[in-house]
């Protein structure tokens, strides 16, 4: 069964400023504690678009049981950062650079879940070819268990 | 239902279908056999020969020697592979970037550093104000458009026209003899042909970079930033007679992908601002052309960004079109910053 995995991200309707505190709260249910093996947080950026795609990370954090009290990973938890300069959120014609709070587990048997939450940094407006979307939540793509589209 | 062995997936450039598991053992499998069989002959020739003062299967010489550094490959990318393959297998994307951050920020006290501390993934733009300027601050550098087309064209007119001067060779060899070839004779006429298109279309591009004189483009001050002023200053010198001549600013995204075995590169304009446009200008030698004239930077555009893949390049870029030649162009690189954040906090109000 999938774990349910919940992000909240404080304010997140609105642009974040470059230098701005990004507070958020994330936290993990409908999963045993025992079958969680360690839990990463990040905040990152990453594109999307025609080239290959990039990714940097701004925050990272991973937890495994023994790190918190009672070995249990599913406590609600708390998440402070200072947000960089650059790059800023920006929805071009074939780059697209979005900015995320991502949480991994990793699960007994090598398998991992992830969700993200996604967030603005910056005040970019779009290009005027360019598609704008609203800030989203992503679910998990897992390989092993999707199916291609087209199979 | 997922399945746990599919014969094939798809691929596009790090991004696959399939378990990532089941690659990583396969992966791991592949470059192990490949360190063992390395390891294990090279042991056993190298024993051989120690042991062995005469050995019946190899003889010190070149065979040995290339066997040895065959070996020696095989071990090197075998071991080399398990090990990347082992830190990657259970390591997230987030994770492997972490640390390539921490070993990164090792690095950024020095001049190596790809961007400026305070601002990631902003590319640095010490190579744009090493150069100072006549008139203003800095002189920035020259990249031509074309250049790539001028070195392809060259490489096929030396390789074309060489072949053909072989053939063309051999058939007048056999008029002159009185034994013509009248295969090879018309086989050889279009190789002709294309070869003086080939001519004619290197000896265009040779004069558009070398007739038109130089472009230069000073600035005042450097880094940009948005909804900023900064003076420009622009010089084109030749013989020529131009019926127009613009200077613009221009936004590009630069992605590269992999597709198949191909690594791929595209780009996309997505933003164009003319600065200025001069009609009818008539350029001597020795009295270039010149002007003075101001940049406006607009609020609320995207920064310059630069990432393994991805790129957003700004420049300023300089067309014209002379009288008897095709359109020029010249592209000068800058760097746009994010919008100050403490002194200019109004450019962040809604």
């Amino acid at each position: 069964m999938e774990p349910l995995i919940s992000i909240r991200v404080r304010d997140q309707h609105r642009p974040f400023r470059p230098g701005e505190e990004l507070e958020c709260e994330y936290q993990l249910d409908a999963v045993d504690a025992d079958d969680i093996q360690a839990l990463e947080v990040s905040v990152l950026w990453h594109t999307e678009g025609k080239g290959d795609e990039d990714l940097a990370v701004h925050y990272f954090e991973r937890l495994v049981p023994a790190d918190v009290p009672e070995r249990d990973l599913r406590a609600l938890r708390l998440l402070h950062t200072r947000l960089p300069n650059s790059p800023l959120t920006y929805f071009g014609v074939a780059l697209k650079i979005r900015w995320c709070v991502r949480l991994r587990v990793f699960l007994r048997r090598g398998k991992d879940a992830f969700f993200e939450q996604a967030f603005v940094l910056g005040d970019i407006p779009k290009w005027p070819r360019a598609e704008q979307e609203e800030p989203k939540a992503r679910v998990v793509v897992k390989p092993d268990e999707v199916e291609d589209e087209d199979d | 239902m997922a399945r746990t062995f599919r014969l094939w997936g798809k691929k596009r450039g790090d991004r696959r279908t399939g378990s990532q598991l089941l690659a990583g053992v396969w992966e791991a499998f592949f470059f192990g056999t490949l360190f063992l069989l390395g390891s294990v002959s090279l042991t056993y020739l190298i024993t051989s020969q120690v042991v062995d003062g005469a050995p019946r299967l190899f003889h010190p010489g070149f065979g040995y020697w290339l066997m040895v550094l065959s070996m020696v490959s095989f071990t090197l990318i075998g071991g080399g592979g398990v090990i990347y393959t082992v830190l990657h297998v259970g390591t997230s994307a987030e994770r492997r970037s972490a640390m390539a951050k921490r070993a990164a920020n090792l690095d950024l006290t020095g001049d190596a550093a790809s961007s400026p501390r305070d601002y990631p993934s902003v590319p640095r733009d010490a190579n744009l104000t090493n150069s100072p300027g006549i008139r203003l601050a800095y002189r920035l550098p020259v990249t031509h458009a074309g250049a790539w087309v001028l070195s392809a064209a060259s490489a096929f007119f030396l390789v074309w026209n060489g072949i053909t001067a072989v053939l063309v060779a051999i058939v007048v060899k056999g008029h002159l003899a009185r034994a013509p070839d009248w295969f090879l004779t018309f086989f050889v006429l279009p190789f002709v042909v294309i070869g003086i298109w080939a001519t004619y279309y290197f000896l265009k591009q040779m004069l558009l970079h070398t007739g038109i004189g130089p472009t230069n483009v000073e600035i005042s001050d450097h880094p940009l930033r948005p909804g900023r002023k900064y003076q420009l200053f622009l010089s084109q010198a030749g013989r020529l007679q131009v019926h127009w001549l613009e200077l613009s600013l221009v936004c590009e995204e630069e992605t590269t992908y992999r597709q198949g075995t191909d690594i791929r590169s595209e780009r996309c304009r997505v933003f164009c601002d003319r600065v200025f446009m001069e009609e009818d200008v008539k350029i001597e030698p020795g009295r270039a052309f010149e002007r003075e004239t101001e940049l406006l930077v607009p609020h609320r555009v995207m920064h310059s960004f630069q990432a393994k893949h991805n790129a957003i390049l700004w420049m300023l870029v300089v067309r014209g079109h002379a009288r008897s030649w095709p359109v020029f162009e010249r592209s000068f690189p800058i760097v746009v910053y994010p919008p100050p954040t403490e002194s200019g906090d109004d450019l962040w109000s809604p």
